[in-house]
């Protein structure tokens, strides 16, 4: 359906934390948009792909492995190299302040951590995805 | 293992090793480091995790599919209850089922029918159930709503005593008692005013001294941020310390039997329980459950409830939607050194450059082909790890024989 905004909620590496993965694929759907959940165990590649073929606004990468700092900065690679760079990219879970940091200068537009709620995190795609 | 038990004289100690898909694998390198220091497996003494069906219910750490998962379970309980009397080869646990954002009496139900499969699939397998009820042993959260958690433990020893010994005939009372070990709830620490943490644990702790817990693990105050520093351990030490001598928790068992209230709580989520053992059967049991997403589905209705309470503020939560500060103050927290990764992954590959390469293949060989029939796998497990076969080339051995499991994500 055109106007609605398109989103993979990806979950990389081995973290089998998806509790808040869940939650905000489920809140986003309720807000309206187009939600694809990858499922677990998914690698930089597969979630590039997946983002590519589905068309995807935004991606919403949720890690609680603590391996931030190697899967996100690959997936903004991959992104690239793929001619995907303008595909949003926004990252939740347990990220300390100073990585959320060194991540948005690369390229990431939020870093959504413990506490975050729901309605920012669907306010923020709303205001940051051109429809 | 070797390296990290040198120097520990495994007669001496008791262990508790959380792992599942790969827990065969990792119980027979203890055994392995046993043998090498002359201490024979009657008498090792601990627990392993093992719990393969909360995995695919709400851990999400599996490997191979249910069916081959539940015959390696069934195999090292086999193994344990001939060769390990003093070994606790599995631990049923619920906390992961909490932390995955079910309900109490969620937690409780999904617990003990993942329970009862194992029983069930250990008598399958032509077991006497009083040869290996007494080294089961559980696993539950400690949350929040302090009555509720008492309960909880309460209506599990009760549910799991009656249904020992009614429905699976057992006739030693030490089959019919439930030994649990308890860890306090990671979700509910915040990374808002994160020293608040300390008291919420503390609370949670003393439920679970109070509903009886066996063993306890307290988290640390900054878990919410990463893993802990050491001072936020001590601490998180000190606060059972504290309850164990200073506060008088532990002198009477159950100290709050009786009480109208708890009483009609621990009723009222053994009725719950029950209402699920229900559904569960009628959907085919558990493995089949899993296959249709009953219990994924069941928590991710339950967590998403949650999460709308908070966000409704109906569900009060202090420092997070409530009683906030305008700025919070920096938490010193730990970072681990990348390379300390490449160092474990070279120390690996210096294994196996000192190995028979032949002899490690005729192992893995071995392994496949046991894997193929129907004998305990455990003794070809035995027999490559004496060999230094990693645990990965031997779940891969495995994952040719077996596959491996894919779910189909609900939310």
């Amino acid at each position: 359906m055109a106007g609605k905004i398109r989103v993979v909620v990806a979950k990389p590496g081995l973290d089998g934390h998806d509790r808040g993965a869940k939650i905000i694929a489920r809140a986003l759907r309720d807000a309206g948009m187009e939600v694809i959940y990858t499922g677990l165990h998914q690698t930089p590649e597969q979630i590039v792909e997946t983002a590519i073929q589905e068309d995807a606004d935004a991606v919403g990468i949720s890690i609680l492995s603590g391996a931030h700092m190697t899967l996100v900065p690959r997936i903004l690679e991959l992104l690239r190299e793929n001619g995907a760079e303008d595909v949003l990219v926004v990252v939740g879970g347990t990220i300390p302040t100073d990585d959320a940091d060194e991540l948005k200068k690369q390229g990431v537009a939020d870093v959504f951590g413990p506490g975050a709620t729901t309605s920012e995190i669907v306010d923020f795609l709303k205001g940051a995805v051109p429809v | 293992m070797e390296t990290l038990f040198a120097g520990i004289p495994l007669d001496e100690v008791s262990t508790s090793m959380t792992i599942n898909s790969a827990a065969a694998m990792l119980l027979a390198f203890y055994l392995c480091v046993g043998e090498e220091q002359g201490v024979p497996r009657s008498r090792l003494r601990g627990t392993i995790q093992t719990d393969i069906l909360k995995e695919y219910i709400a851990q999400k750490e599996w490997i191979f599919p249910p069916e081959p998962s539940m015959r390696l379970v069934i195999d090292m309980i086999e193994f344990c209850a001939q060769e390990m009397p003093l070994w606790h080869p599995i631990s049923i646990s619920g906390y992961h089922i909490r932390e995955a954002g079910s309900t109490a009496a969620q937690e409780l139900a999904f617990t003990l029918a993942d329970g009862f499969a194992y029983v069930q699939a250990a008598l399958e397998r032509g077991l006497d159930v009083d040869d290996f009820a007494p080294r089961l042993s559980f696993f539950f959260n400690a949350h929040l709503d302090f009555f509720e958690e008492i309960a909880k433990y309460r209506a599990a020893r009760r549910i799991w005593a009656t249904q020992l010994r009614e429905r699976y005939g057992a006739k030693n009372p030490r089959s019919w008692l439930m030994r649990f070990h308890t860890q306090t709830a990671g979700v509910s620490l915040t990374a808002q005013q994160p020293e608040v943490n300390l008291i919420r644990t503390a609370i949670e702790a003393l439920a679970a001294v109070l509903g009886g817990t066996q063993s306890l693990h307290t988290n640390s105050f900054d878990e919410a941020l990463a893993l802990p520093t050491e001072n936020a351990v001590r601490l998180a030490l000190r606060t059972q310390q504290v309850i164990a001598h200073e506060v008088g928790a532990v002198n009477t068992i159950d100290p709050l039997g009786g009480s109208y209230y708890l009483e009609h709580l621990t009723s009222e989520l053994e009725r719950q329980a029950y209402e699920y053992f229900d559904r569960i059967e009628q959907v085919g049991g558990v493995v089949p459950a899993i296959e249709e997403n009953f219990f994924q589905r069941e928590i991710a209705e339950a967590s998403y409830r949650y999460q709308s309470e908070v966000e409704a503020k109906q569900r009060i939560i202090v420092g997070v939607n409530r009683y906030q500060l305008e700025e919070e103050q920096p938490l010193e927290i730990l970072r681990i050194d990348p390379a300390l990764e490449q160092e474990q992954i070279e120390r690996v590959q210096a294994v196996r450059n000192r190995r028979d390469s032949a002899a490690v293949e005729q192992a893995l060989a071995e392994l496949r082909r046991a894997a193929e029939g129907d004998t305990n796998l455990m003794e070809p497990i035995m027999a490559a790890s004496r060999l230094y076969v990693t645990m990965g080339e031997m779940c891969d051995a495995l994952r040719d024989v077996w596959g491996v499991w894919r779910e189909t994500p609900v939310f």
